[in-house]
């Protein structure tokens, strides 16, 4: 093998760092229109009228929509197919403002600034009515705020209950039951790329989009719900996208910038700034969990009682799924005989939620593991050997879908961490009494690999001999950033023989490529990847068919590598073949292969913090990190260890820094800013470690796991560990503010 | 100029251009990034003058004033990023009047008066404590009278992360210290209130004593006494008290040339 396991650079990192590559806000299109939106300053308010004022007459205004004269369809802007059943609740301009930042109006016009302009001559009515701003007000009234209410906007928006075991005598058997509540932080994902589109008309009545999304297929789906019309309609195309993380996963603007253009029969374009970034697309949630947790004396976990409460904001988005995807995530980390889980969704006035980076798990992770770290203190026990003891074996099934976890190596990503870590000696020493405390922590995480058991959890990939001996990848890929792209032309290029710089992506497309679900659920190397070495396979074999014949050998004696096919001691370039099979009139090679999910293994991970915290000012350095994880194998080492270093930044943020932090009172928005949202720079990176476990998982492509989630999901519990370490301190709200931290110190020191 | 339209003054246009803020949409912008004679450091006379367009880089890395009063190099070179600070400019940070700015607590440390040119072509010299912004006076230069400074200087400030941020609290001090000794003392704090303010009563606790364990505690003690005179009952307020102990410790540290992790302020803990 040649391609994979290899440091190979970003096969579009020379377009980017030259600034070559066009991103959305860059295309310049004739006749092209922009637009603003007017967002609203209420948290929960009817629309009782809306006065344009001049803005119509100002020059260069095109026109003004809001909830009178635009669509009044439903819609989910999370669905993923065309037709999926969920609630759709939202509109493109609502009659009823359900948050702040919630859209009442746009403003087309030839340039941004008049537009703008014209926003400001807009008089708008509200009659404000009772607003629900936090998830434990939302439990105090089920029926509906408003008239207009159901049969959404009731909640709780979902539940789900789950038992498994005998948990009453679990908790009556243990030799400790330990009760932690844990608050996690709503937060924001910070990509450099603001949310932009741009739509255009194209003939026969059709509209083109040409958007930075996670999935163009969404896209059509949303679009085609809120504007009720066929998806065939809108010709959907990816952009380069300047960062995601989930926050492009649900189309905002797509839907209005369609309706635009089909409108104005002019291209528009929409983007938001950075503010109305923050106020009006998406956050993770915030999450309330209340665990209750049995130990025996040597560690086992006997049982576990857990209640998560998860604020998912004004729409309901896929903040349904919430409840079910924290326990699948939840319950295939320990085997644990005992298991009761209640996990409930609730709406409020506040700013809609959605994916980011491992969709419940930071959250569910952080509630497990910070709580079974105080559990395990309480009674002296080591936080990695009783981990040892509980974490699941590989082949184990989980209780909840029985699904087989595969070759899951929690177990030796701990072991091994321990001892690069140095954890043993590093744990005893604690120095106490001195103003800068020194601490370590651990935690440990799993995620998934993928939407299996969901049914269609499927892609397709299509690899085609190019005249120059190349070859083209076409399947509806959305690299983020992360370098799938890459990685997935290191398997096409592994298994044809060629070099990973030879192989040419296409851009998603929903007129040329398959239907795929999109950069999501860490599917894409795992079951992509699987796609995409099947199709290289099958056309490595019609490639070999071929250069049989110019050759005059045997395909089966046909070896492909390093963009030649040799045969016995006569060789042939591809390029020479495609030259050959041309002059014959014969098709280049190609071949198509759709890949059925059949498994779902678990990514396993341990992370390992060193923290130093001034008693004084409540100010945390994370000064050391180690982060081991088990990929099954490295198609790129490289861009692993790049998606960790990125994974444990956004985690560092969200255990010591970052907060949307919503007024309870009002529902604003304190953190619209990067002013006031703190995100770790650069001097708050630690020096960072990273150990892959590379022990194979059978069902991935040569044998890989993904990454790209679970990167991010036990950095934080990792954290607040040891700061709780440090301090002997029980701190479970996150993030652990300087305030915060300060008054568990002076609450310690009363207690002397 | 025609009072009708308003004129705005702008240097390294750090607060003025970024797009998080409104830009005003009348009125006449004035760029002085290019106005030679207000840039400069003037360090080698008996008070230092700074012109108001010389930036917060320059100021920074300005050895000569770093040896005089250390406390405004120190302020500078925490102020904002390197890419704000190369812009960004002395009479910038003193027109914004942020409560927090970090510059204008150092500058108030040490008395700083301020040279101005007013709109009707007049000149006029105030103290910094007298200066509103707003009035359409353009700051021509700091004078920092040499009379006001004492042989040492630092500043420390806390933000909710080390680098690029707005500080909480600021901290800026000055003293007389020789054979382990303080004489005079003089400590301002930014961010306690809309203008940087004296602290009195640390100021006190430490003038005539010794660097030792007992007086630092007494030293701690004034400082959160300070906070408390100033913003007691805001929300901020629990932190803050607290804070100051170990911004006071580290600032303290600093103008000894000591680490604030070294033993002997451990033991005052």
């Amino acid at each position: 093998m040649d391609q994979v396991a290899r440091r190979i650079p970003l096969i579009d990192g020379i377009e980017k760092v030259t600034g070559r590559l066009r991103f959305t806000a860059d295309r310049k299109l004739p006749g092209l229109a922009h637009s603003a939106l007017l967002l609203s300053p209420r948290a929960h308010a009817r629309i009782v009228s809306l006065d344009p004022g001049d803005a119509l007459d100002l020059p260069g205004v095109i026109g003004l929509w809001w909830h009178a004269n635009t669509p009044k369809n439903g819609y989910n802007s999370s669905i993923w197919y065309a037709g999926q059943s969920a609630l759709a609740d939202e509109r493109m301009f609502p009659p009823v403002v359900r948050h702040i930042g919630d859209r009442v109006a746009v403003v087309l016009a030839e340039t941004e600034d008049i537009a703008r302009a014209a926003l400001s001559r807009i008089a708008v009515t509200y009659e404000d009515l009772p607003s629900v701003l936090s998830a434990e007000a939302a439990l105090d009234h089920a029926g509906p705020v408003t008239d207009a209410d159901g049969p959404t906007y009731l909640n709780p928006v979902d539940e789900i209950a789950f038992a498994h075991g005998d948990l009453e005598s679990a908790m009556a058997r243990a030799d400790h039951v330990a009760e932690v509540t844990v608050r996690t932080p709503r937060s924001h994902h910070c990509a450099i790329e603001p949310h932009v589109c741009l739509a255009w008309p194209e003939p026969g009545g059709r509209v083109a989009i040409h958007s930075p999304c996670q999935s163009v297929f969404a896209v059509q789906a949303v679009v085609a719900q809120a504007l009720a019309i066929d998806p065939d309609r809108l010709h959907v195309t990816k952009a380069p996208i300047g960062g995601s993380f989930g926050g492009k996963a649900e189309p905002i603007l797509d839907p209005i910038c369609a309706f635009l253009a089909l409108r104005s029969g002019r291209p528009v374009r929409m983007a938001l700034n950075r503010q109305e970034t923050f106020t009006s697309t998406r956050t993770r949630s915030a999450a309330y969990g209340r665990m209750r947790i049995a130990l025996a004396a040597d560690g086992r976990i006997l049982g576990r009682d857990t209640e998560v409460l998860v604020d998912i904001g004004a729409y309901c988005t896929g903040g349904s799924y919430l409840p079910g995807s924290m326990l699948q995530r939840l319950v295939r980390l320990y085997a644990i005989p005992a298991e009761r889980y209640r996990g409930r969704a609730v709406y409020t006035n506040t700013l809609p939620t959605g994916a980011f980076r491992g969709y419940g798990s930071p959250q569910i992770h952080a509630i497990g593991e910070i709580a079974l770290d105080l559990a395990l203190c309480d009674m002296g026990l080591d936080p990695v050997a009783a981990r040892v003891r509980n974490i699941v074996a590989p082949a184990a099934r989980d209780p909840w879908q029985n699904l087989p976890l595969g070759n899951a190596r929690g177990a030796d990503c701990l072991i091994q961490g321990a001892e690069t870590f140095g954890w043993t000696g590093r744990r005893a020493e604690r120095k106490a009494n001195s103003r800068f405390r020194c601490g370590v922590g651990m935690a440990v995480a799993t995620h998934i690999n993928g939407c299996f058991p969901g049914e269609d959890e499927a892609s397709t990939a299509t690899l085609r001999l190019l005249p120059n001996g190349h070859a083209e990848l076409v399947c509806a890929l959305h690299d983020l950033g992360c370098g799938s792209d890459t990685s997935l032309a290191q398997i096409a290029a592994e298994t044809v023989g060629l070099n990973a710089s030879d192989i040419h992506v296409a851009a998603a497309d929903t007129d040329t490529c398959a239907y795929d679900l999109g950069t999501r659920a860490s599917r894409m190397t795992y079951i992509v990847g699987e796609a995409v070495r099947q199709a290289g396979i099958a056309l490595a074999a019609a490639v070999a068919e071929q250069a049989a014949l110019a050759l005059n050998a045997q395909s089966n004696e046909i070896v492909l590598r390093c963009g030649r096919a040799t045969a016995n001691d006569r060789s042939i370039t591809l390029a020479e073949l495609a030259a050959w099979l041309s002059t014959r009139g014969t098709d280049l090679p190609a071949a198509t292969y759709t890949h059925r999910a059949t498994a779902n293994p678990g990514s396993y991970a341990a992370h390992f913090a060193e923290v130093d915290v001034d008693t004084l000012t409540g100010q945390v350095r994370v000064t050391d990190y180690l982060a081991v994880h088990d990929v099954g194998r490295a198609i790129n080492p490289m861009l692993v260890e790049g998606q960790i270093h990125g994974g444990i930044q956004i985690g560092i943020g969200y255990a010591l820094y970052e907060d949307v932090a919503v007024d309870t009172g009002t529902g604003r928005v304190h953190a619209d800013s990067f002013a006031r949202y703190t995100v770790a720079n650069a001097p708050e990176m630690p020096p960072v470690r990273v150990l892959l476990i590379e022990e194979g998982e059978p069902t991935g492509p040569f044998g890989a796991k993904a990454i790209g989630e679970i990167a991010t999901i036990p950095v934080a519990p990792a954290v607040v560990n040891a700061v709780n370490h440090a301090l002997g301190s029980r701190l479970t709200d996150l993030p652990l503010l300087p305030d915060r931290i300060v008054e568990a110190v002076v609450q310690i020191e009363r207690q002397g | 100029m025609k009072r009708s339209s308003p004129v705005y003054f702008v240097a390294g246009g750090t607060d003025l251009l970024t797009s998080a803020r409104q830009m005003p949409l009348v009125g006449t912008l004035v760029d002085l990034s290019g106005v030679h004679d207000l840039a400069f450091i003037e360090s080698s006379g008996a008070d230092i003058r700074i012109g108001g367009a010389t930036t917060i880089a320059a100021i920074a890395a300005h050895t000569k004033l770093a040896a005089r009063f250390s406390a405004l190099s120190q302020a500078a070179g925490e102020c904002g990023s390197m890419q704000i600070r190369n812009r960004a400019t002395l009479g910038g940070n003193i027109a914004n009047a942020a409560p927090a700015a970090d510059l204008v607590t150092a500058l108030i440390l040490a008395n700083a008066r301020l040279k101005l040119f007013l709109p009707g072509g007049s000149c006029a010299e105030i103290t910094l404590e007298e200066f509103r912004s707003g009035t359409g006076a353009l700051i021509a230069e700091a004078v920092l009278p040499n009379l006001e400074l004492l042989p040492r200087s630092a500043f420390a400030k806390l933000g909710l992360r080390r680098d690029l941020t707005i500080a909480r609290i600021n901290l800026a001090a000055m003293a007389e210290f020789s054979d382990g000794r303080f004489g005079s003392v003089r400590l301002v704090a930014g961010a306690l209130g809309p203008h940087p303010i004296r602290l009195l009563r640390a100021e006190g606790a430490l003038s005539g004593c010794p660097l030792a364990p007992a007086s630092l505690r007494v030293f701690v003690d004034a400082l959160a006494a300070d906070v408390d005179a100033a913003i007691a009952g805001r929300a901020s307020h629990c932190w803050k008290r607290r804070a100051i102990r170990g911004l006071g410790l580290d600032a303290i540290a600093r103008l000894c040339e000591m680490s604030p992790r070294d033993p002997l302020f451990d033991e005052t803990w």
